[in-house]
C-alpha cells in the first residue's frame, strides 16, 4: 500500500511538472503567433524548466547567418518576470529588438556568423518560489 | 511613522523600478563559463530548412536535383531503421525546397511504414496524412511544419517508450543526410559565406556525446553507430574552431564524400 502510494504520489508530482511546461509552452507558442503571419517557421521543438527567482539558465542552439530568428519566452505563472537574451560564444549580446507583454517575452536576433549561441532565461521576479518556463523560436 | 511607511514604499518602488530595468536592460557581456555545464548541455537541433532557406538567398539551388531516388531499404535492426527514419524526414525537407508533391506525398507514406517497424506508427498517422493533404494542395510552409512535427512527434513517442536512444539516432539520421545535400550544393558553387553554414561545432559535440552514452548496449555496438561516432570524429576538425573561420572547398567535398556515403551504408542497411 505504502509503495503504492508513493508510486501515485510520485505520479502526481510528474503529472504536475508536465503540465507547467505544457502550460508555459503554450504562452510561449502565443509569443510566437504573431511572427507567424510575418512569414516565420515556429519550431516544434522547445525548452523547457522551472527556475527559482534571479536564477538563470543558458541553453545552446546551432544559428545561421543569413536567417532571423525569433526566440519566445512563455510562463505559467502569473505576476512573473522573465527575459530571455541572446548571446554569442564569447558570451556578447546579440539583440536586436524585444517585447515583453504579461507572460510573455521575445527577442529577435540575427546572427552576425554562424556557429554556437546562447538563449539566457532569467527569472527577475515571481510570486512563486519556482517559475515554470519554456522557450520557442522561430526562423526565416 | 509615516515616515517609514514612506520610506518602505519608496524601496519597494525603486526596487521594482530596478527589476524592470534589469528585465529591460540586459548586460552587453555575460561570462558563460559561470553556467553549470548541465543547463548548457542541452541543444535544440535545428530542422535542415533552417539552413536550406539561407542557401536559398545566397542563390538559387537546383533542389529537384538533390532528391534521391531511393529512400533505402528496412532491415529488422532497429538503429538502422530509426537512423533511416532520420533521413526520410530530412528528404521531406529537401521535396519541400525542390517544391515536388508527389515525392512529398511518397516521403510521407515512407514515414508511417518506418514508424510501424518502430512502434511509434500512432504517433505519426495523422502527421502522414496531414503531409499528404498539405502536398495536394502544395501549401509548402505547412508541409515543412508537418515534417518538423513528424520528427518531434517521432522522438516524443520514442522516448515515452523509454527509448530515448533511439530518438537520438533519428536526429542524427536527419542531421547527416541534411549535411550531405548542403554539401552537395555548397561545392557546386562554392563561396566562404555558404561554407560558413557548416560551422556546426556545438551540434557535432552533442551528437558524439549522445553516441558515446547511449544505454542500451546493443545500439552502442551497433556496426552503422560505430561508423557514425567514427564520422563525427573525422568532421569535427573541418568545420573550423573559431567562428568566422574559413572553412575551405576541400573541407566540404571531404565532408560530403563522409555524410553521402554513411547515407548511402544507413540505406541500404548495413555499415
Amino acid at each position: 500500500m505504502k509503495k503504492t502510494l508513493s508510486f501515485l504520489f510520485a505520479l502526481l508530482i510528474a503529472a504536475s511538472a508536465w503540465a507547467y511546461v505544457d502550460d508555459a509552452l503554450s504562452f510561449a507558442y502565443e509569443a510566437a503567433s504573431p511572427y507567424v503571419k510575418k512569414g516565420f517557421s515556429v519550431r516544434e521543438d522547445a525548452w523547457g524548466g522551472d527556475l527559482g527567482v534571479k536564477d538563470q539558465q543558458a541553453v545552446q542552439a546551432q544559428l545561421f547567418k543569413g536567417n532571423e530568428y525569433w526566440f519566445c519566452l512563455g510562463t505559467d505563472v502569473k505576476g512573473a518576470v522573465l527575459s530571455v537574451n541572446i548571446y554569442d560564444s564569447k558570451g556578447n549580446l546579440i539583440n536586436v529588438e524585444t517585447t515583453r507583454a504579461g507572460r510573455l517575452s521575445a527577442v529577435r536576433v540575427e546572427p552576425p556568423r554562424t556557429g554556437t549561441y546562447y538563449a539566457i532565461v532569467t527569472v527577475h521576479k515571481s510570486p512563486e518560489e519556482r517559475t515554470g518556463w519554456a522557450l520557442v523560436y522561430a526562423y526565416k | 511613522m509615516p515616515n517609514i511607511l514612506n520610506a518602505v514604499l519608496a524601496a519597494g518602488l525603486l526596487a521594482a523600478a530596478a527589476t524592470t530595468l534589469h528585465a529591460q536592460k540586459p548586460p552587453e557581456a555575460v561570462d558563460l563559463s559561470s553556467f553549470p555545464a548541465q543547463s548548457i548541455d542541452d541543444v535544440v537541433v535545428p530542422v535542415p530548412s533552417e539552413v536550406f532557406i539561407v542557401l536559398d538567398k545566397l542563390g538559387n539551388p537546383n533542389w529537384r536535383s538533390e532528391l534521391r531516388d531511393s529512400l533505402g531499404r528496412q532491415s529488422g535492426n532497429r538503429a538502422q531503421v530509426a537512423l533511416l527514419l532520420g533521413t526520410v524526414i530530412a528528404e521531406g525537407f529537401v521535396a519541400v525546397e525542390a517544391e515536388d508533391s508527389e515525392k512529398v506525398k511518397d516521403i510521407g507514406r515512407r514515414v508511417l511504414t518506418l514508424s510501424k517497424a518502430i512502434n511509434v506508427e500512432k504517433a505519426v498517422l495523422e502527421r502522414s496524412k496531414s503531409i499528404t493533404d498539405k502536398a495536394e494542395v502544395k501549401e509548402w510552409l505547412a508541409v515543412r511544419k508537418e515534417f518538423d512535427g513528424a520528427l518531434q512527434d517521432v522522438k516524443a513517442a520514442m522516448q515515452e517508450l523509454g527509448d530515448d536512444d533511439l530518438a537520438q539516432l533519428v536526429s542524427v539520421g536527419g542531421w547527416i543526410r541534411g549535411t550531405e545535400v548542403l554539401t552537395s550544393i555548397i561545392r557546386k558553387n562554392y563561396t566562404t559565406d555558404s561554407a560558413e553554414l557548416l560551422h556546426q561545432p556545438a551540434l557535432v559535440n552533442f551528437f558524439t556525446k549522445k553516441l558515446d552514452n547511449l544505454s542500451n548496449k546493443r545500439l552502442a555496438e551497433d556496426d552503422l553507430v560505430d561508423r557514425i561516432r567514427k564520422l563525427l570524429i573525422a568532421i569535427a576538425p573541418l568545420i573550423g574552431d573559431g567562428e568566422g573561420d574559413v572553412i575551405p572547398s576541400e573541407n566540404v567535398t571531404r565532408i560530403h564524400k563522409m555524410t553521402r556515403d554513411t547515407v548511402a551504408a544507413i540505406a541500404s542497411k548495413g555499415a
